[in-house]
């Protein structure tokens, strides 16, 4: 599953946010993603793929910022 | 001391009949039981109690899913039944201008967010899992519902919650109303929500063999307060919220007034953590009645704790005796337990809704599964056992009675319209 795919899925999911509004540039405030829910949502990420994220790492702040930081992740994991 | 009057201008509940406030109160009127069987496939061995659930409340509809995921269901059920309570009350849900620096939430719970930390206990233990969700923190604290309330509302007075095992939203609205009474606060919004389904609390509650017995068929019947055959009682979910407002301030907004407290008084046993003891019964109804400037003669109804255990239900009726006399033959007494069953720390906010609503209404639901089954050592009250509407209803008592030996008993008027 792309990285977006499964940030539209959490999203919608857990806040009920339509798929369509969760684009490479919104940010992730303005769809309700607060510092808690952003720690749910990287939790979920982790969960998923079986990875911890460093804990220095960078807060996204939009969705393209965090589809990017998620499929650098795999693609770490996958090489 | 300035005193003024404290108006209940809001009611709300999550019911467990799924219907709205007047529904329930119907049912209660009616006799009708909430109380189902519960049979879960809990390992390793399921729970199997009769149990009184709202299985019609849908967190994500009532709350929409940004909050309802915020939540554990105890702070679930709380907050619905606080937006219940509110938009009953016909303030805006968000502040409109007039300052809400000194409204405040006093709530009670028992088991706060248990829940939550079960739910945690098994992804690690049951499933093998090394990590939890990071919400589990705000889902599980204690003060998560009242904290929710605040927020929702905007209020900027005190946000607490009372751990008074069953005693908790009764002390809850006191300790609210003391607040209102004094100045302090303009508006509190109390209540209590809990949720006894987790699975170790009900299996610590069986364990106490205090926990009535009941399969599919028997489960309807199975909370008989007072009845010689009366086998303990039945734990249930739910939440029930009140809106208390200075008197001035509720005229002033012509909001509608559904009763008016007047009295609360509380106090401990100091003796057992589990056996109740009259006289600590009896010292928390007199300091209620004296709290409110009551006599005894001025008492129309007594919602009674009335669990339908074998210790519990003789203590309260020794200390009505006690503190009624001669009147205590003629005073309608009524625990409504027997339908809604017991919400621990939301059975006092529950069977206060009830109390104001008996005053409004001006009908007593009854005690069910008790007509002619009275224990004799029950004996000596005007026992109610089916609805009655016959004589005005002016003042009434809700007692609530805690393992810890702590007593509480609120008093209720009756508004003139």
């Amino acid at each position: 599953m792309a990285s977006i795919d499964l940030i539209r899925e959490f999203l919608q999911d857990r806040l009920g946010v339509e798929p369509e509004k969760v684009v490479p540039p919104a940010l992730l405030a303005d769809l309700g993603v607060d510092s808690l829910m952003m720690l749910e949502l990287m939790f979920a990420f982790e969960d998923r793929f079986g990875i911890t994220l460093a804990r220095g790492l960078k807060t996204p702040r939009t969705v393209g910022d965090m589809a990017a930081l998620m499929d650098g992740l795999i693609a770490g994991q996958n090489t | 001391m300035d005193r003024r009057r404290v108006a209940i201008t809001g009611i709300g509940l999550v019911s467990p009949y799924g219907g709205d406030l007047p529904d329930f109160f119907a049912r209660l009127v009616a006799g009708e039981s909430a109380i189902h069987h519960l049979l879960t496939d809990d390992l390793p061995r399921p729970l199997s109690i009769p149990f009184v659930a709202c299985p019609g409340f849908d967190p994500d509809s009532v709350l929409g899913k940004p909050l309802a995921a915020m939540m554990d269901r105890f702070a679930q059920l709380g907050m619905a039944a606080a937006f219940a309570a509110w938009d009953d009350c016909g303030l805006p849900r968000r502040p409109d201008g007039e300052s809400r620096d000194d409204w405040g939430v006093a709530w009670g719970t028992a088991l706060g967010g248990t829940l939550a930390y079960e739910n945690g206990y098994r992804e690690l233990w049951q499933k093998g899992r090394e990590r939890l969700s990071p919400l589990t923190v705000v889902l599980g604290m204690n003060n998560a519902a009242n904290a929710h309330i605040s927020i929702q509302f905007g209020l900027g007075g005190v946000s607490m919650s009372h751990t008074v095992a069953c005693a908790s939203s009764a002390i809850a609205i006191g300790e609210a109303f003391r607040r209102v009474r004094s100045g302090e606060a303009t508006v509190m919004v109390s209540g209590g929500s809990d949720v006894p389904q987790a699975y170790a609390v009900a299996r610590a509650w069986e364990a106490l063999r205090v926990l009535a017995p009941g399969d599919g068929e028997t489960s309807p019947a199975a909370c008989r307060p007072f009845a010689a055959d009366r086998r303990g009682l039945v734990l249930g979910e739910g939440g029930a919220a009140l809106v208390l407002e200075d008197w001035d301030h509720a005229l002033a907004r012509g909001a509608r007034i559904h009763g008016e407290i007047v009295g609360y008084g509380t106090t401990c046993d100091h003796s057992h953590l589990v056996r109740p003891e009259a006289a600590g019964q009896i010292r928390a109804l007199g300091a209620t009645l004296a709290d409110a400037g009551l006599t005894p003669a001025d008492i129309d109804y007594v919602n009674a704790h009335g669990t339908a255990t074998a210790e519990g239900d003789p203590v309260e009726i020794a200390a009505l005796l006690a503190v009624f006399g001669d009147l205590a033959g003629g005073l309608p007494v009524s625990a409504t337990k027997s339908m809604h069953g017991h919400l621990l720390g939301a059975a006092g906010a529950i069977e206060a809704i009830a109390t104001v609503l008996v005053l409004r209404e001006q009908v007593i639901p009854p005690t069910i599964n008790l007509a002619g089954n009275l224990d004799p050592a029950c004996a000596g009250v005007d026992h109610v056992t089916s609805a009655r509407r016959d004589r005005p209803l002016r003042v009434a008592l809700s007692n609530s009675f805690a393992f810890g030996g702590s007593n509480a008993a609120l008093a209720f008027r009756a508004v003139n319209r």
